[in-house]
């Protein structure tokens, strides 16, 4: 499988953590859609190819938000994972480790081979991130909300040591109803924790559906403002809008939570609709339909880019 | 409340604050009791590397992984029943799984809290504490032992659990002890038992030794240190050389000691063995020295199962 982003140069060009404009920075845009697509065909090959059921959706929503910090927004050294004055990503959605993987693979961190043994006896690609297997992986997590902890603790030490560097942190929206991270959270802001953004992946659902009327966690933004955080809201779709959250939410000087409205399943018209667990095996067939769908989605962005 | 008997927490803030003097990374976290767990000397003296997260014990393990990930040795402290009761799925994930440099402290074990009641004696910690692997699972006996364990936490790069027990123990080692993983230390030796203790018992213990003498029962008292990873090894080399064992723990004796030396027999010596501790209860409220009477950890009822042990040996006496 054919996983490297072909032609980034427009990324490449441009300074790290740089708010986007759909005009200025047009190039950069389609090569980030393109490289979201990429990462989207990453996701279903390593399930597919190890014949795995996965949390497609989940991964599907998060895939523009992680396809941006690793290519534009993270200060990181691709050949040197353990480079003290990186910024740290925390996926504490750890169900979404297929898409970490696939951003460290896409960015060079780890060989793309490594995701034909996903999940597999003697893999360095756990079900869910293991720092001491994967290069790349700042910490464990799997146990929900466990990994925003973790994060607040590395900004606790970031700010300890006044750091250059920034803790970034996927949390999903069903991880909300635990309670630990609203002890962390409250935590954070007692402790003036000014070097950690977290991005909430607000789809909507958990594992068993729809969270409305059953797991609900709104009124979310308001949840983070009572905690004393500074909250943004974006588009999690959007890189014009993620890019404009995240320099707000880097300048807010204390904790900042963006609040990305997402969609499960984004960019699959078959896990767009489904309000079921979408932890599927896909057949093969299916599999052929997700593609499909990904080169149209392709040649559209091609197409924008020829016009 | 009276703290001026409690030995091995003033030894142990007094320890942090030589560690916190001898490596910057040293970081203190409380939750809401740094006067119950002596930090307040290492608070004052290094006030940018405290943190009182407040009244949240599972963010204890969590925040202390953040820290230890980005090079910090970060010190845990709360009461033993909520440090690794509230925290254990942290400390699993976090801290034993991502092998972080975490220190864990467990404070008041056993039923030091005594008046507290059930809901703060921490009987069961050990037994969820053993079965993580990559945790090492510290007890001392006395002050000397909690100071010299400290030193070795702050040097060593891994996950800690230690417990610390509130008891009026006067000193078993000399001044120079130096404590070494993974051994037992034979503090008295003898033919005919051997005694496996642990923590603030080991005294109990050396009086347990007095006390069987004019029976002509030489007992001898092993101080169990690590219990993990536990010197399998020297258990068994010590049971070797007399007819029974018998363990003395201040804990359920499902889990915790008396099960970990009770493996050990199965698997290397196949001699009696009594286990002395509680027998998987909870317990009740009242001071520490009325309950363990009242729950079985006595000078008495150990020496019932010293007794009881040499019964069941078919070895001739020594």
């Amino acid at each position: 499988m054919e996983v490297a982003v072909k032609d980034r140069r427009h990324i490449r060009s441009l300074p790290r953590k740089t708010p986007l404009d759909p005009h200025v920075h047009a190039a950069a845009l389609r090569d980030l859609q393109l490289a979201a697509v990429t990462m989207r065909r990453m996701l279903l090959y390593m399930g597919h190819r190890n014949r795995i059921t996965l949390h497609y959706s989940a991964l599907m929503s998060m895939t523009e938000l992680v396809t941006l910090l690793y290519t534009h927004w993270l200060s990181l050294r691709p050949g040197e994972p353990h480079w003290p004055e990186r910024d740290r990503f925390v996926l504490s959605k750890g169900h979404g480790a297929p898409g970490l993987y696939a951003a460290l693979a896409m960015t060079g961190v780890i060989d793309e081979r490594h995701l034909d043994g996903f999940r597999r006896l003697h893999s360095i690609l756990q079900g869910h991130p293991d720092r001491l297997k994967t290069p790349g992986v700042e910490a464990n997590s799997g146990s929900l909300g466990q990994g925003f902890a973790v994060a607040c603790g590395m900004a606790l030490a970031a700010k300890m040591d006044v750091a250059p560097w920034r803790v970034y942190c996927l949390l999903s929206d069903g991880e909300c109803n635990e309670g630990s991270v609203w002890e962390a959270a409250q935590i954070a802001a007692n402790l003036h924790l000014d070097r950690i953004s977290v991005l909430v992946d607000r789809n909507g659902k958990s594992s068993y559906g729809w969270m409305a009327g059953r797991n609900d966690v709104e009124p979310l933004a308001e949840k983070w403002r009572a905690f004393n955080w500074a909250v943004e809201e974006c588009d999690g779709h959007d890189f014009v809008s993620i890019t404009h959250a995240l320099a707000r939410a880097d300048a807010a000087g204390r904790p900042a939570a963006l609040i990305c409205r997402t969609v499960k399943g984004k960019g699959l018209p078959y896990f767009e609709t489904v309000n079921t667990r979408a932890h599927v095996l896909l057949s093969d067939a299916e599999y052929a339909e997700c593609m499909r769908c990904l080169d149209t989605l392709e040649r559209e962005i091609a197409d924008g880019e020829n016009h | 409340m009276a703290k001026t008997t409690d030995v091995m927490t003033t030894a142990y803030g007094e320890a942090l604050l030589e560690v916190g003097a001898a490596h910057p990374n040293v970081v203190v976290l409380d939750a809401d009791l740094a006067d119950s767990c002596r930090t307040e000397a290492f608070r004052a003296a290094f006030p940018g590397r405290a943190f009182d997260l407040g009244v949240a014990e599972q963010s204890l393990p969590t925040f202390a992984a953040g820290l230890a990930l980005a090079g910090k040795i970060p010190f845990c402290n709360t009461f033993a029943v909520f440090a690794v009761g509230r925290g254990l799925d942290q400390i699993r994930q976090s801290v034993a799984y991502a092998r972080t440099n975490v220190k864990i402290v467990g404070h008041a074990a056993g039923l030091s809290l005594g008046y507290a009641g059930p809901s703060h004696h921490a009987t069961e910690d050990l037994g969820a504490a053993r079965a993580l692997p990559n945790l090492v699972i510290l007890s001392p006996a006395d002050a000397v032992e909690t100071r010299a364990m400290v030193r070795w936490m702050a040097e060593y790069e891994g996950p800690v659990y230690l417990r610390l027990t509130r008891a009026d123990v006067p000193p078993i080692h000399a001044d120079d002890y130096g404590f070494a993983l993974g051994r037992t230390e034979c503090v008295r030796e003898g033919d005919d038992v051997s005694v496996f203790v642990t923590g603030a018992l080991v005294r109990l213990a050396l009086e347990l030794r007095d006390e069987l003498q004019p029976e002509g029962i030489d007992v001898q008292v092993v101080n169990v240190a690590t219990l993990k990873p536990l010197p399998a090894q020297e258990i068994a080399r010590h049971a070797q050389r007399t007819r029974a064992g018998v363990t003395i723990e201040e804990h359920n004796i499902i889990g915790g000691l008396g099960s970990a030396v009770a493996e050990a027999y199965a698997e290397c010596v196949c001699k009696p063995l009594r286990r002395v501790g509680l027998a998987d209860t909870f317990t009740e409220s009242d001071d520490r020295p009325v309950l363990l009477s009242a729950y079985g950890v006595s000078v008495e009822a150990a020496a019932r199962a010293v007794r009881a042990a040499i019964a069941a040996s078919d070895e001739p006496r020594g």
